[in-house]
């Protein structure tokens, strides 16, 4: 592998613009940031004032579909959307057909994704064996094998003792268990958010309740246990306040929300018609609760924002709301939405902080292995996106490397894209039209 | 099918399909009241056929069992003399392995120009909406969500007895939060500035009811004293069994109509019920009987005001 360098960039360096900007990248490691480099036999790849070179982003939570659902997606088309969309680092989930639960899967989702081309596929274990939600799983053999979460993410951890027992045995030196916030009763049935929408269109309503009571629940099982936990998917303000709490009492509590929960709220629901690309678990909650996220990321409550890709073939997605299965593909356009939105809606917002909650934050919720990703300094991996604030592009979902084919912006013009994406110093993607 | 609006009179009919009354002005809603007069009338010639939809083609579209509101389109299609066919389809669309896209495309093909579609799914009449390009669509019911032709015909109803409806008070009691006939009824009567007041037990109303734009008291005499008309929901007796209540008899002691409950609203008040009804859960028979009911007088509307959105949406100059 050559060299790589990168001229004239605004560096960001997962946690704040630095005085540098120029980046050398030798056999795909960052081996010189400086004011001014000399290229000697590099490649140089040319920046400008409102490029910025930023660690890849990481995203803790998407769905691949594989194995067993390959016709929605499968971790090759997962990667590459990744890549497509910014991202060096994207964690499987487990609850796939059959669900992660043992070694060889673990094994199976690494090694595809690791000849997939695009993005890191880090994998997901389940906590419970099968996803039933009973006994535990053979965590420390999945750990061994590479997860580097453990979620029945889906559903919640069913049964309190098993949480309890798996965040003993996990303790403080291994993977994290990643908690999908719900209560499986007052779920049960549940369409869109209980509020404004559920009143006007008669669906059935998920109380923030829901998502409240269990991350009430993980938060005692933590103090109970010594052990750690992360909720994934963070919705309502609810919660976010029990999770700022603990945070406050020392527990090691940690979270994350995703692009769409930041970026939309019920009214979106409301004003599409019903349309089935609004349709999404967590529901899209109030605008209050997408006020509250973002008070949580710049309050450092949210340690991570997350895709939760969830594609599906359109034979699946295309339906009246009632009858479409829950789930947003963002992939290929969350970075855009979210730097589009805050520009727009919250523009004294620091890009610094928003970036970093894509970068070495999540980076930090990651096993050892990987908790030095997310960062530009000498001697990282070379992750690299390349980022253009002035790049205005519209949302084309059928052009996609993702098979999911319908999200909330399609056809929605967005400013400030990823425009360049590198994995270990070797190019994995590049906006066609900026060649 | 033309796509500019069709004049009569004095409005613009700008509705190309019904999906729910969201956005009707009060306007719209008395010019429709209207032509329902019109068409009610040729209900009562002994030929009670007009030919105002000749050589169309009616599909009704049913994916849920509604014998009442299928026959009452299909007569209302009839009488105008559109052609009609009745396609019955029991559970989802999934259930028979057909997306609802394909069976759109489809209706389309076989050249479908009005589709009247009932189904459990709320969105379902705006996505079937979505998808043709030809044939309008007009909701029979989509799920929870909306069922405007009941509105509708219970406002020409309502109107018929009262008139003007401004600053008249409507009491609403049942199960709202399941309702799309309550959901619909509540945008239509406030459109035509009605003062409209939920009655119910908590667990069948929505958490937001002010989102409704509507007020709630939990004691159905309050909600129903000095009303103008008192308007009882069909209770399904599964809810029950969904442990929204205890038992069908304290349903009826709470919130069932009986003539106590009756004489706290105004003399003369109307009863009102979009059926079929439970005699002794949401409706004594005393009232269901009585002589302030319209309630067969509701059904006799609803082929009315079907025939005069039919001949809006789908006939004159389209």
């Amino acid at each position: 592998m050559g060299k790589i360098l990168f001229k004239d960039f605004r560096v960001f360096d997962g946690r704040c613009f630095i005085e540098a900007d120029h980046v050398l990248v030798e056999n795909g490691v960052i081996s010189e940031i400086g004011k001014d480099i000399a290229c000697g036999d590099a490649e140089v790849v040319e920046g400008s004032k409102d490029k910025i070179l930023s660690p890849g982003f990481i995203d803790l939570h998407a769905h691949m579909r594989d194995p067993g659902e390959e016709w929605n997606e499968d971790i090759c088309s997962g990667s590459r959307a990744g890549a497509a969309g910014g991202f060096t680092t994207i964690v499987a989930m487990p609850n796939t057909k059959p669900a992660v639960s043992d070694a060889s899967l673990v094994g199976y989702v690494a090694a595809k994704g690791s000849s997939s081309g695009g993005a890191r596929i880090l994998p997901a274990g389940c906590v419970s064996k099968n996803r039933e939600g009973k006994e535990m799983a053979e965590l420390l053999k999945m750990a061994e094998a590479g997860a580097v979460f453990f979620t029945d993410d889906g559903s919640p951890v069913a049964a309190t003792m098993l949480l309890r027992l798996a965040l003993l045995y996990l303790g403080k030196r291994q993977p994290r268990i990643m908690e999908h916030p719900e209560d499986s009763g007052l779920f049960k049935g549940g369409q869109v958010h209980e509020g404004r929408v559920s009143a006007l269109s008669g669906l059935k309503g998920i109380p923030a309740a829901s998502e409240e009571i269990d991350v009430a629940r993980g938060i005692s099982l933590v103090r109970d246990t010594g052990g750690r936990i992360h909720f994934t998917h963070i919705s309502c303000s609810g919660a976010l306040a029990l999770i700022r709490e603990a945070k406050k009492e020392g527990l090691d509590v940690t979270c994350d929300t995703t692009f769409h929960h930041l970026t939309l709220n019920e009214n979106a629901v409301i004003n599409s018609g019903y349309n089935s690309r609004y349709k999404v678990n967590p529901p899209l909650r109030s605008p209050e609760d997408q006020a509250a996220l973002w008070e949580g990321l710049r309050d450092g409550t949210i340690d991570a924002i997350v895709t939760d890709h969830a594609p599906w073939h359109m034979d699946e997605k295309d339906e009246p709301f009632q009858e479409a299965p829950f789930g947003i593909a963002s992939l290929e356009c969350a970075a855009a939405v979210v730097i589009d939105f805050k520009n727009r809606n919250y523009p004294e917002f620091p890009l610094e902080l928003l970036l970093s909650k894509m970068t070495s934050s999540p980076a930090s919720i990651l096993p050892e292995k990987w908790n030095g990703l997310g960062v530009i300094k000498e001697g990282a991996a070379a992750d690299i996106t390349v980022l253009d604030l002035e790049r205005t592009r519209i949302v084309d979902c059928f052009a996609w490397r993702s098979k999911a084919r319908c999200c909330p912006w399609e056809g929605i013009a967005l400013t400030g894209w990823p425009i360049m994406t590198f994995l270990d110093g070797r190019k994995i993607w590049q906006d066609d039209e900026e060649i | 099918m033309s796509a500019t609006p069709n004049e009569i009179g004095q409005i613009v009919w700008r509705h190309r399909n019904v999906i729910d009354l969201d956005g009707w002005s009060k306007d719209e809603l008395y010019f429709l009241l209207d032509q329902a007069r019109h068409m009610e009338n040729v209900m009562d010639r002994p030929i009670k056929k007009v030919p105002v939809l000749r050589g169309k083609m009616a599909v009704n579209l049913f994916f849920e069992n509604s014998t009442r509101t299928r026959v009452s389109f299909e007569l209302a299609e009839k009488m105008l003399s559109a052609d009609v066919v009745n396609w019955s389809v029991s559970g989802s669309s999934q259930a028979k392995g057909e997306t609802m896209r394909d069976t759109a495309w489809t209706l389309e093909a076989m050249g479908a120009d009005i589709v009247v579609m009932r189904h459990g799914a709320v969105g379902a009449a705006q996505y079937l909406a979505s998808k043709l390009k030809r044939a309008i669509v007009l909701n029979a019911g989509d799920g929870t969500h909306a069922h405007p032709t009941q509105a509708l015909l219970d406002l020409y109803t309502a109107w018929k007895h009262i008139g003007i409806l401004e600053g008249k008070k409507i009491a609403l009691v049942g199960d709202i939060l399941h309702s799309r006939v309550a959901r619909s009824d509540i945008i239509g009567f406030k459109t035509v500035g009605c003062d409209v007041v939920l009655s119910g037990p908590p667990t069948m109303m929505p958490k937001e009811i002010d989102a409704l734009g509507c007020k709630y008291e939990i004691d159905p005499r309050n909600a129903v004293k000095d009303a103008d008309m008192v308007y009882l929901l069909r209770i399904q007796r599964e809810r029950q069994q969904d442990g929204l209540f205890p038992s069908i008899d304290e349903y009826h002691r709470w919130w069932g109509a009986d003539a106590e409950l009756l004489s706290l609203a105004k003399p003369g008040a109307l009863v009102m019920h979009p059926g079929p009804m439970n005699r002794g859960v949401e409706i004594a028979s005393e009232v269901a009987d009585g002589n302030q009911s319209v309630i067969l007088e509701q059904v006799r509307s609803g082929v009315a005001i079907r025939m005069a959105l039919l001949y809006l949406c789908a006939g004159g100059a389209r």
